[in-house]
């Protein structure tokens, strides 16, 4: 049969594309040509699938069709196709127009995975997005570099075959023994460094932080409500002790998200392909605390050639803390403004565009001034910055981006009289976070068949037709914003923040009392006591 | 004091409510053995016996005492080595909502001796306060108990309690006075605090083992935390706070009445800023100030704040308005800076040598000009 089709997954950011890779072998003059908008490195495919046919033996040697005319296409052809990953696909494409596994094998199957000249099977990024992909067709089978064959598994009803040689592929098709091959070495290495606390964010709790009730509480609403918070505060007053801990307070990801993060991390190349073992799926949100001096695409996405997903997709579902914020590039903190409001970032360019989940909590750390030194509420402020520069400074928070941060809390250094009370007994994180999981529950029951989950991401005018507040309540509100204390967003994320609040003290809807702690959350002034008060609250 | 003296004032304070002036003025004329003798004879005295001595005859005060006695809680009368002196204020104060009187005795429990608290702050605020003001009491009690005086308050949530753990986070001294009995648990989350105190410090009340806090017991607490203290600061309290009583019985008994102010918007802090507007309350902001306030005069004298010093302070106004006229970057000659300061050429070169010895103007090619230091300030 001079004709043959195999499948692959082409790769959009997230969005899965499946390719139909047909081959017809032809009399005519001697050529490979592969058409359908390859990029380099998939041109290069024909020299490596070559040479890996020739070199592969499966009871006989392999052939490669070197007498006919070979027109290699990649459907649908106006989607431009970029990666290695096509390799396998082509080569059995190649043998089954050349009859040399039997093409109807191909039919339920998608092939991943990049050829060596021995014909060996190496492992490629976006493995798991890419069986996502092959299920979400109603594909059956994926062929895959064995390495990887755990994140493909991740893909519920698939049956993923690891293989690690052309051969071993073409004697499954076959189905004939399949053959022994050497392990192929992973692309990149193993991590060649390792230090010592490497993994401390697992052990970190709030157990260990004293004082900050003030903090403690507003990152509770945040992690409850999926509020994205910013903590100011002088140099040492534990901003990062604070924020590190939030993600001991998330809940366990649901299936979906951990399968989401999965993916976000396989497409960008770091979900443990390195080593070949994908630990089942980490149950725990992630962490993510890029230095200020990142660059724009490493923290929302792109690069060169593949688009990658930014540190704010990885961070999905979990923290994105952001340190000494203003030190950013004042090009990130611009882009930060869609992702922080629509909850994904999308990435445009030329005729493809890449859209990557961004719903993680962002956590915002600043200086109140250049030196670290100034704070409105203490007694002696030590800051030396002219109060031009501290303005300037400040400025790079404020403004448009401000409105999208629901919470602001100062910190203050804690007291050595804080330390050493002895009847201080720090709530240990596994409490707040059952409080947590209660608050968010709620949230699930009242949004349910929604297409938002959190309080945090509901939007402005679903809210205040479906979940308003009690008049009585509305009315404070509307006075706070008749004296000009809230914008019209700010009053629109206090409503959100008041319902998180009610959540969290399991009311059916916010009161007065709610209200009013929503609004200090927002405003940064300090919180009642009562709200902290968790003996109170029962 | 004689042991009968005690009986009966154990069995009057089981009588009648805490902070009763009537009888507290009858037993300071009489004598608290002629009161309760006089009451069971069922002499009617000012129309206050009538059923209640009925109720008398059948108390066992003995008992009452043998059995605060095994659990840890002792009744401390007037004339005891431990009775604090400074409560003998009350009996010149006047009543207020018809409480005062200087208690028949005390009910304590913890090791601490309360004549040796004779110089004791008073830390007390609304239980409806903000982290602001939490924040504020702990740090206040923590400096006066550092400094070795004890903090005094009611154990109630908020203020209170602040002001009690910040006492404790110094390692200083701190006693709970209560509406209730020693051995009741109020309010609820003042558990760990109660017990802490009961072992290392001292737990105080008017009324008797196993009363209950009636809403009227808080009313004559108050008098006694504002009694047995030097001077009150009030931390946080709306009108109508509770704390506001407090501050009225320490103004009647000529303590020092102090406020710690919050932001003029709060509602947690305007009953202290009533109290701050009329003068009947010092503003404090620290614990330095509290001291200053409540110790013997020139123990804790606090510098009085200032700005951080600058090298022009010292300068003369003449030698100003010389500096004012010598130009940023491009230097001029005396007598350019002279016509620009409106002063003789004499005074001015003087001048000049003068800021030129402080480092604040150099001389160039062109003459006179700031220094770089002073220009960047």
């Amino acid at each position: 049969m001079p004709v043959a089709t195999a499948r692959a997954v082409s790769l959009q950011g997230t969005v899965g594309h499946l390719i139909e890779v047909q081959v017809d072998l032809s009399p005519g003059t001697v050529k490979t040509v592969l058409v359908g908008r390859p990029d380099a490195a998939l041109n290069e495919a024909r020299d490596r699938c070559r040479m890996a046919i020739a070199n592969s033996w499966v009871d006989e040697r392999l052939e490669w069709p070197a007498t006919r005319r070979i027109t290699i296409l990649l459907s649908p052809s106006d989607l431009p196709k970029r990666g290695t990953h096509f390799d396998l696909a082509i080569a059995i494409s190649v043998l089954a127009a050349a009859d040399q596994v039997p093409a109807e094998s191909l039919g339920h199957a998608v092939f991943v995975g990049e050829l060596t000249l021995t014909g060996g099977l190496r492992s490629v990024p976006g493995v798991l997005p890419m069986a996502m992909t092959a299920a979400s067709h109603g594909y059956s089978r994926i062929f895959v570099p064995e390495p990887q064959a755990n994140e493909a598994a991740l893909v519920p009803g698939l049956e993923v075959l690891g293989m690690r040689s052309l051969s071993q592929v073409v004697a499954e098709l076959r189905g004939v023994a399949v053959p022994e091959a050497a392990p192929v070495a992973p692309v990149s290495g193993n991590p060649l460094l390792a230090w010592r606390g490497q993994d401390r964010s697992a052990d970190l709790d709030f157990v260990d932080v004293f004082g900050v009730a003030d903090a403690r509480f507003a990152i509770e609403v945040a992690a409850a409500g999926g509020h994205h918070l910013q903590l100011s505060g002088p140099k040492g007053s534990g901003k990062t002790t604070l924020a590190e801990r939030i993600p001991s307070i998330l809940p366990d990801l649901t299936s979906e998200e951990a399968l989401e993060l999965a993916a976000i991390g396989s497409l960008a190349g770091v979900v443990e392909v390195e080593t070949g073992v994908l630990p089942g799926l980490s149950q725990r949100p992630p962490f993510f605390a890029p230095h200020h001096s990142a660059s724009r695409t490493s923290l929302l996405g792109g690069g060169a050639g593949r688009v990658r997903p930014g540190e704010i997709s990885r961070a999905h579902a979990g923290v994105l803390f952001l340190d000494e914020f203003p030190l950013f590039g004042a090009d990130v903190i611009e882009a930060l403004r869609q992702p922080l409001e629509s909850g994904e970032v999308t990435i445009a360019r030329g005729e493809e565009s890449a859209t990557f989940p961004a719903r993680g909590l962002v956590v915002l750390a600043a200086n109140p001034c250049p030196c670290g030194d100034f704070h409105p509420y203490a007694r002696e402020n030590r800051c030396v910055c002219p109060e031009t520069r501290r303005r300037d400074y400040r400025r790079r928070i404020t403004g448009p981006l401000a409105d999208r941060i629901d919470i602001t809390r100062h910190v203050l250094p804690v007291q050595p009289h804080e330390m050493s009370d002895p009847l201080a007994a720090p709530e240990p994180s596994a409490r707040i976070r059952a409080r947590v999981e209660l608050a968010r529950a709620r949230q699930a029951e009242r949004y349910a068949g929604r297409s938002w989950r959190l309080n945090g991401q509901a939007p402005g005018p679903s809210l205040r037709s479906e979940w308003p507040l009690a008049a009585e309540v509305q009315a404070l509100l509307d006075e706070q914003l008749y004296a000009g204390r809230l914008s019209r967003r700010g009053a629109t994320r206090v409503h959100r923040l008041a319902w998180t609040v009610a959540d969290l003290a399991g009311l059916a809807r916010p009161g007065p009392e709610e209200l009013g702690t929503a609004i200090r959350l927002r405003t940064g002034e300090p919180l009642s006591h009562r709200s902290l008060d968790r003996e109170v609250l029962g | 004091m004689t042991e009968a003296d005690r009986l009966a004032r154990a069995a009057l304070c089981r009588l009648t409510e805490p902070g009763d002036s009537r009888l507290a003025a009858l037993v300071a004329e009489l004598g608290a053995e002629q009161v309760r003798q006089q009451l069971l004879d069922e002499r009617d005295l000012h129309g206050l016996a009538g059923e209640i001595s009925g109720r008398l005859a059948s108390l066992d005060p003995a008992g009452d005492l043998e059995r605060a006695d095994r659990r840890g809680i002792r009744f401390v009368i007037p004339g005891d080595d431990e009775w604090p002196e400074s409560l003998n204020r009350l009996r010149w104060a006047a009543p207020i909502q018809g409480r005062g009187g200087v208690p028949l005795g005390l009910w304590v429990t913890g090791p601490l001796d309360l004549a040796d608290q004779s110089r004791a702050v008073a830390i007390v605020g609304s239980r409806s306060c903000t982290s602001y003001g939490t924040g504020v009491a702990a740090e206040i009690a923590a400096v006066t108990a550092r400094s070795g005086l004890a903090v005094v308050s009611g154990a109630a949530y908020g203020i209170d309690q602040a002001a009690h753990r910040g006492a404790l986070g110094a390692s200083g001294v701190t006693i709970a006075v209560l509406a209730c009995g020693v051995d009741r648990v109020y309010p609820k989350g003042a558990e760990s605090l109660l017990a802490h105190l009961r072992d290392h410090g001292a737990v105080v009340s008017e009324a008797p083992p196993g009363c209950a806090p009636l809403r009227l017991r808080f009313l004559s607490r108050n008098r006694l935390i504002a009694a047995l203290s030097s001077g009150t600061v009030i931390v946080e309290a709306a009108y109508r706070s509770g704390a506001l009583n407090t501050a009225n019985w320490t103004s009647s008994l000529d303590r020092v009445l102090m406020g710690v102010p919050g932001p003029v918007t709060s509602a947690a802090s305007q009953g202290v800023h009533g109290l701050l507007r009329n003068g009947a309350a010092a503003l404090v902001t620290c614990g330095e100030d509290v001291l200053e306030l409540v110790s013997p005069s020139g123990e804790h004298v606090m510098a009085p704040a200032r700005g951080p010093e600058r090298p022009t302070d010292s300068l003369t106004i003449r030698q100003r308005q010389v500096l004012d006229a010598v130009p940023l970057h491009r230097g001029a000659p005396a007598d350019s800076i002279a016509r620009t300061a409106g002063i003789g050429l004499i005074e001015v070169r003087t001048a000049l040598g003068r800021l030129a010895a402080l480092g604040l103007v150099e001389s160039g090619e062109s003459g006179w000009r700031l220094t770089s230091e002073v220009r960047s300030a």
